[in-house]
C-alpha cells in the first residue's frame, strides 16, 4: 500500500441528508475532513479533503451518529507518494450510526494493449 | 502524525466530561470513600460501538470502448508478477470457467491449445471474459514480451472462429451444488484443520458456476503469507478435491478491522 499524501471527497447527498459534520475514519481514528465545503444535507454537496502524509491501512466514510445519510454517489481523489493521482468513482449507499463504508483502493494496476 | 494526535485529544475531551457525571449519579453518599466500581465499566462503554464496514464496488468506466468490432485486450500483470490477466472484450466463457493445469488438458480446446504453444505458459485460466496466465519462468516480471505473444493467440482464435473450449468440457460442467459440496468438505475436513494451527479460518463465501469466492478470517486475515496459503494450499487443494473447480476469488479484506494480522 502506498503512502497517501492527501485525499479529497466529493460527496452528493440524496434524498435523506444528515446536518452532522461529515467524518472519515483513517486507520481507526474518526477525523474530520479540513477545509470542508457544502454540506451533506438532503440534495447537496460535500467536498473536504485531508493531507494525511501516512500509510492507509484502511479508509472509511463514517455514517452519521444518529438518523441516516443517503449518498447518490461519491468520488475519492488520491495523491499517493510515487504514484499518478488517481481517483475512484462509488455509487449510491446508505449509512447510518453502525456503518461506515470503505473508501481506500489502491492505485489502479498498470494494464496494457496486446 | 497529526491526525493521531487530534484523535486521542478528542477522545479525552469527549470522555471525561461523561465519567464525572457518571460519578456524581451514582454516589448519592459523599462519604463514601471506595470508587464505585460501576463507573469504570461505565467509561468503557463510552468508547463508540464498532461500525460495520461496508463493501461497495466502484465504478468502472469501462476499459474498452463501446461496440468495438474489433478484438481488443488488455494485460494485466499482477503485483507480484507471477500471473497476468488478459481481458477480452468479448465474452471466452460465458457464466463458467475452467482451469487448464497443463497442454494434456488442453487437448480439444483451440483457445487453450494455442496458449500452451507458447513456449513459457505454464497454466490457464479461462473466466468469462477473461484469460489468466502463468508463466514458467518465475525469474522474469516483465511480462510484455509474452503478453504481446499471447494476445496474438488470443486474437488469431477468436478470428477463426472454431470454438475455443472442448466440447467436452462444456458439456460435462458441473453444477453449483455439485461444486459447493466438495469445496465444503474440503474446507471442513483439510483446509481449515491446516490453517487452524495459524489461528485462521477459511470460509466458503459463493459459487457462481463452477467458480468459487472465498474468504479468509483469523490469522489468515492480513497475514503476510496469505498468497503463499491461497496459491500453493488452498488452490492445490481444492482442485485436487473438485478438478471441475475453475476460477477461485480471495475476497478477503487483509487491511479491514481492528486487528488484521499485520497491525
Amino acid at each position: 500500500m502506498p503512502r497517501v499524501n492527501t485525499f479529497k471527497v466529493k460527496v452528493h447527498t440524496g434524498q435523506q441528508g444528515m446536518s452532522e459534520p461529515v467524518h472519515f475514519n483513517f486507520n481507526n481514528h474518526k477525523l474530520p475532513f479540513e477545509n470542508g465545503t457544502g454540506s451533506a444535507e438532503s440534495g447537496k454537496v460535500f467536498e473536504g479533503s485531508f493531507d494525511v502524509n501516512s500509510f492507509a491501512h484502511s479508509l472509511t466514510l463514517v455514517g452519521p451518529e444518529s438518523g441516516k445519510w443517503e449518498i447518490e454517489k461519491f468520488s475519492i481523489e488520491y495523491d499517493c507518494e510515487n504514484e499518478k493521482p488517481y481517483t475512484v468513482q462509488f455509487g449510491r449507499v446508505t449509512l447510518d450510526e453502525t456503518t461506515e463504508v470503505n473508501i481506500w483502493q489502491d492505485p489502479p494496476v498498470l494494464a496494457f494493449d496486446v | 502524525m497529526n491526525f493521531i494526535k487530534r484523535f486521542f485529544t478528542g477522545m479525552k475531551q469527549e470522555v471525561e466530561p461523561e465519567s464525572s457525571v457518571a460519578e456524581v449519579e451514582k454516589s448519592p453518599a459523599p462519604e463514601v470513600s471506595q470508587p464505585d466500581p460501576e463507573p469504570e465499566t461505565g467509561d468503557v462503554s463510552n468508547f463508540p460501538p464498532v461500525r460495520s464496514v461496508l463493501q461497495i464496488a466502484s465504478i468502472s468506466e469501462g476499459i474498452f470502448p463501446k461496440d468495438s468490432d474489433e478484438v481488443l485486450i488488455k494485460a494485466q500483470p499482477s503485483p507480484t508478477g507471477d500471473q497476468c490477466l488478459f481481458t477480452v472484450n468479448r465474452p471466452l466463457m460465458k457464466g463458467h470457467s475452467w482451469y487448464f493445469s497443463d497442454f494434456e488438458s488442453a487437448a480439444e480446446s483451440p483457445l487453450a491449445e494455442a496458449l500452451f504453444c507458447l513456449d513459457d505458459v505454464e497454466t490457464v485460466l479461462v473466466c468469462e471474459s477473461t484469460v489468466t496466465i502463468t508463466r514458467k519462468d518465475k525469474t522474469l516480471v516483465d511480462w510484455v514480451p509474452l503478453a504481446k505473444e499471447i494476445g496474438a493467440a488470443i486474437r488469431e482464435v477468436l478470428m477463426a472462429d472454431n470454438g475455443l473450449i472442448a466440447e467436452k468440457i462444456i458439456s460435462g460442467l458441473p453444477s453449483e451444488e455439485e461444486i459447493r459440496e466438495g469445496i465444503q468438505n474440503v474446507i471442513d475436513t483439510e483446509v481449515n484443520p491446516g490453517v487452524a494451527g495459524h489461528g485462521g479460518n477459511i470460509s466458503l463465501l459463493a459459487i457462481k458456476g463452477n467458480s468459487v469466492t472465498i474468504q479468509m478470517g483469523g490469522g489468515c486475515q492480513g497475514c503476510s503469507a496469505a498468497d503463499l496459503t491461497l496459491k500453493q494450499g488452498i488452490h492445490t487443494s481444492f482442485r485436487k478435491a473438485v478438478p471441475k473447480v475453475g476460477a477461485i476469488f480471495d475476497e478477503t479484506d487483509h487491511t479491514a478491522g481492528l486487528n488484521p494480522y499485520f497491525s
